[in-house]
């Protein structure tokens, strides 16, 4: 038996534990890290089961490539040869730009930074990016105008110590099952929890105060705490004065934020408003976390600002257990944004457009490379809808399931002149691809992955990939070669060389330092120990920057026709588009199809029993799904996980973006629901 | 028979028992903890925190190939490594937690895959003072092949059965003074847990805990199952067929009493549908039917729930807040 310690491959929380081989070289199990700092000895039930889909025998062993309709066997050379041959050849024709690449969170830094080399230094477009876009492009945007780092502020750690946590849009202890337990833990110490959500999620029944508040109102509410606090003198005037800039604009903008006012958007009572505006700026510490509930809105961006200016207004920043604290989703969410895999930006937030940046990377690279900011995915794919993107790789990713309005990207995809695609698994996206490479997992590459507390971790191989499989590094590298670019790594280790030489908050990080407990960037030098807390001083733009943001409401909202409310997300136990959870038989058999969940009130309006099958229509399309009455949703709002191809909540979701960073309305559409 | 053992004679025992056994000895791992690790002839870690990994799991591993069925429907039984397991380095509650899997699955019906890899094993305790900081473990009664007994400088060992005496044969004879104060030191040790989880039998046989308390402490589960796949008497699991090209095959893998799918029925009536009923029957089956059918607790008090579960609601804690809170407090 051998015992390799790992990064596990699902969320953003980091834990650490041992895949467990047999003689025979077989998977037989999953030990969590006992001394790790997050893991501690405990994983989540994803975690405990993230052996299991390693061996599963759907996984791709052997390239393919699409002859008369079908996915043919061929060897390597040759797919990687076509590959080349489609992309430099749409390149040459149409111009580099009429490519996308699409890249994942799921792979490692080095894989990351591979891909957007492979862009732009390989192709000559910065038309690259990744699933980021849906879930935390809201924060990048966000938090880099108004603190200068679209990170986490603080580390996990300061759960322990904080005063108040308030939770905004996160359902924790089910997407990041061992941050929520933290915070569990720091209520039963003594420490104060305002959870604001609309579903009565696990935490709540913990909190001192639930605010449902309707989905699409987080401006409303989070302006109207403020001006609460302004009114009651309870904002940090030494903070205000010292650290930050913009503040009169911010005052005058809540004007309109009276308790009356807000409690007729958001649906809540004017009373909890005030005591939460009260509870939250009267903790010494206090932190904010906040995920997919406050991002994932046509107005994503401005409802980030809001939880930037609260914090700022009450000098929760730059000190343990206070911060603004995105929970990033997937394991390497963090480190694909900051290698790059973005379409304006190098590796580090180095950006495309200035043109010292552009001269450091084209010295790297040895060749030339394009200023013009690439697309956004959820732009790309309009753009392919509407036939200006026409060849496409897609590295690690099922946008057929993952992208809101399923009808538009099936469309997009299929219009393409080449769709390349690298999976582990034969997803819904790789049916579509004229060529699909096998890719090995994370259990079977080296590479390091960076967590949402900004910890660089290792990777590690615990077995060998099955049949023909390669790491994606290896794979990348080929298809850099055949561009003429250098990549002759021999292993991801160098690749980190390389990386920690081009970006300057991974300039102390190697793998020589990552042994032990990883190190979190920024970590500018070789002696820097990592940074746990960020903005300390001042923060990373200098002057902290108060962005008043006014009340949008969502783009799309219940009318007679579609009288319910859409509300999408994930469930405890199944990750994303189901691609591994579903393929393990522990977790499989826990949650085994797609459901609804719809409150007891509007069942009996609709005469819908749990485990009926139902009709679930938007104006862009209609699946069916169980029905699971309860009253974790509201009455008018129904929830429905995205994880099931076979009722894909993103067949009913809208592709409103917001205007910045273009991420869709996940949260809120309109629907109808009729019997089967 | 009592031998006196000095720590070249252990690396001379384990390297002749590893001639004929698959030998797995305490190993740090990367980030400290302790685990039974095949054993490549370097140091041996002979004292510490008890392994983290269930012993157990040696026998009845996480997940493990059954059979395949072919394509004509003839089904062969995963092969088992021809050798047998030693593990060296148990202590008495972990040697405890074997002694009950091992008469679980010796039940009639007996369940075959596991007697295949366990018959034949060798245990080998490792007692005496070899806890964390070289801190006192209790001696074992039985349930183990071999027992080393650190005592210091030395080793005292001796076989726990009669078949397992020629592998001590040529030491020199051990201390029986020396073994008889290690004795009473046991018979005086006290496992910091053992009074709360007494206590929280007694009130749970008497029914003395209210529903109320079942769903509070179920309102701190996040459900991870971390519970269940730690404790080394949980013996539950569910079958797995994954078929390929070549066939079907048929695994086994642990499985947990806290999902809502381990009792769920086809219709998607559940018996134990809320939360809080799972939690209690977590508790209730170590603590009242394990004692009603085997005669003794399915807690061997090892903690290894305790540490693995997020929310701190495993059995010592548990125990702990049962007793505290639903003990009868006496007159005075």
């Amino acid at each position: 038996m051998t015992a390799t310690l790992t990064t596990c491959p699902y969320c953003g929380t980091g834990c650490n534990f041992y895949l467990l081989r047999d003689e025979d070289g077989r998977l037989t199990g999953v030990e969590p890290a006992g001394n790790h700092p997050t893991s501690r000895g405990q994983l989540c039930i994803k975690g405990w089961n993230a052996h299991a889909f390693v061996e599963h025998p759907d996984r791709l062993t052997i390239p393919q490539i699409r002859t008369k309709g079908n996915l043919q066997p061929v060897d390597w050379q040759t797919a990687l040869d076509l590959i080349h041959e489609k992309l430099s050849g749409i390149a040459e024709k149409h111009g580099p730009d009429s490519l996308m690449f699409l890249s994942s969170a799921k792979v490692s830094n080095e894989e990351n930074y591979l891909l957007m080399k492979l862009a732009r230094a390989g192709y000559g477009t910065n038309n690259i990016d990744h699933c980021a876009r849906l879930c935390h492009s809201s924060t990048v945007t966000g938090l880099v105008e108004t603190l200068g780092s679209g990170a986490m502020t603080n580390s996990l750690s300061c759960f322990d110590e904080t005063e108040l946590i308030f939770v905004i849009g996160s359902n924790t202890t089910e997407q990041h099952p061992l941050i929520g337990s933290r915070i569990l833990q720091a209520v039963w110490r003594g420490a104060k929890l305002i959870v604001a959500d609309s579903r009565k999620i696990r935490l709540a029944r913990h909190a001192d105060l639930h605010l449902r508040h309707m989905n699409g109102t987080d401006v409303a509410l989070l302006n109207g705490l403020m001006r609460q606090i302004l009114l009651e003198g309870l904002e940090n005037r030494s903070f205000i004065a010292s650290r930050t800039e913009n503040f009169a604009a911010l005052e005058k903008s809540l004007a309109p934020f009276h308790p009356e006012y807000v409690a007729k958007v958001t649906g809540l009572l004017p009373e909890q408003i005030i005591s939460a505006a009260r509870m939250y700026a009267k903790a010494e510490k206090a932190m904010i976390v906040y995920a997919m509930g406050i991002t994932q809105h046509s107005h994503g961006v401005d409802n980030v600002r809001a939880v930037s200016n609260l914090a700022l207004l009450t000098g929760n920043l730059g000190r343990p257990g206070t911060g603004v604290n995105p929970l990033r989703g997937q394991n390497n969410v963090q480190g694909a944004c900051d290698m790059g895999a973005l379409p304006d930006v190098y590796s580090g937030y180095q950006r495309v457009s200035d043109p010292a940046a552009r001269l450091k990377f084209s010295a790297a690279w040895q060749t030339r490379l394009p200023e013009k900011p690439g697309l956004l995915s959820t732009h790309a794919i309009e753009a392919a809808a509407a036939g200006k993107i026409r060849g496409m790789l897609i590295l690690g990713e099922n946008p057929m399931l993952s992208d809101a309005n399923q009808n538009l990207v099936r469309q997009a995809l299929e219009k393409l002149e080449f769709l390349a695609v690298i999976d582990i698994f034969p997803t819904e996206t790789a049916q579509l691809a004229d060529v699909v490479l096998p890719a090995a997992c994370y259990a079977e590459r080296d590479g390091t992955f960076t967590s949402t507390e900004r910890r660089v971790q290792r990777g590690r191989k615990a077995v060998a990939p099955p049949g023909e499989a390669q790491a994606d590094w290896q794979i990348l590298c080929a298809l850099l070669q055949r561009c003429g670019v250098k990549a002759d790594y021999a292993e991801p280790g160098e690749i980190m060389a390389e990386i920690s030489g081009l970006t300057p908050s991974y300039a102390g990080i190697s793998y020589a330092r990552l042994d032990g407990n990883g190190l979190q960037w920024p970590c500018p030098d070789a002696q820097h120990p990592g940074t746990p807390i960020l903005h300390r001083e001042q923060c990373a733009r200098g002057k902290g920057r108060f962005s008043p943001v006014a009340y949008r409401p969502p783009k799309e909202l219940p009318d007679a026709s579609y009288p319910l409310l859409l509300n999408t997300g994930r469930t405890g136990i199944h990750w994303h588009t189901g691609s591994m959870t579903r393929r393990s038989h522990l977790l499989d058999r826990e949650e085994r199809s797609a459901f609804v969940e719809i409150n007891p009130e509007d069942a009996e309006k609709l005469q819908v029993r749990t485990r009926q099958q139902v009709k679930i229509s938007s104006r862009r399309g209609a699946i069916q799904a169980a029905a699971k009455v309860t009253e974790r949703v509201p009455p008018g709002q129904i929830f429905i996980p995205f994880h099931f191809a076979e009722g894909a909540a993103n067949a009913l979701t809208n592709n409103a973006l917001d205007p910045e960073s273009g991420i869709p309305e996940f949260k809120v559409c309109a629907v109808r629901i009729d019997p089967c | 028979m009592l031998k006196r053992l000095v720590e070249r004679d252990i690396y001379d025992l384990l390297g002749r028992i590893a001639d004929s056994y698959r030998l797995r000895v305490p190993g740090l791992l990367d980030d400290g903890t302790r685990t039974l690790l095949p054993w490549d002839g370097q140091q041996i870690s002979l004292f510490g925190e008890p392994p983290q990994r269930k012993p157990t799991a040696y026998f009845f591993p996480q997940t493990d190939p059954l059979l395949k069925i072919d394509p004509r429907g003839q089904a062969t039984p995963a092969a088992v490594a021809e050798k047998p397991f030693a593990l060296f380095g148990l202590d008495s509650i972990d040697l405890a937690a074997l002694a009950f899997t091992d008469r679980f699955f010796s039940n009639p019906p007996p369940d075959d895959h596991y007697l295949r890899r366990r018959n034949g094993a060798l245990l080998i305790g490792l007692t005496g003072y070899a806890g964390p900081s070289r801190g006192f473990l209790p001696l074992v009664k039985g349930n183990c092949d071999l027992e080393l007994i650190a005592c210091g400088e030395y080793w005292l060992a001796r076989a726990g059965c009669k078949s397992a005496d020629h592998w001590l044969a040529h030491y020199p004879p051990g201390d029986q003074e020396q073994l008889a104060v290690l004795q009473r030191e046991s018979a005086q040790w006290n496992h910091r847990a053992a009074v709360d989880v007494q206590q929280a039998m007694e009130l749970l046989r008497q029914d003395m805990v209210p529903d109320s308390f079942w769903e509070e402490i179920a309102s701190r589960c996040i459900l991870c199952s971390g519970c269940n796949l730690a404790c080394p008497t949980c013996t539950c699991f569910c079958v797995q067929d994954r078929q390929t090209a070549t066939g079907t095959v048929r695994s086994r893998v642990w499985d947990s009493c806290q999902l809502d799918a381990f009792m769920r029925e086809a219709s998607g009536h559940n018996p134990l549908g809320t939360e809080a009923l799972r939690t209690r029957r977590r508790i209730y089956h170590k603590l009242v039917a394990d004692p009603e059918r085997w005669g003794e607790p399915g807690c061997v008090l090892c903690g290894r729930c305790d540490r693995a579960c997020p929310t701190g609601i495993g059995m010592f804690a548990v125990a702990k807040e049962i007793a505290s809170r639903f003990a009868i407090s006496s007159p005075d």
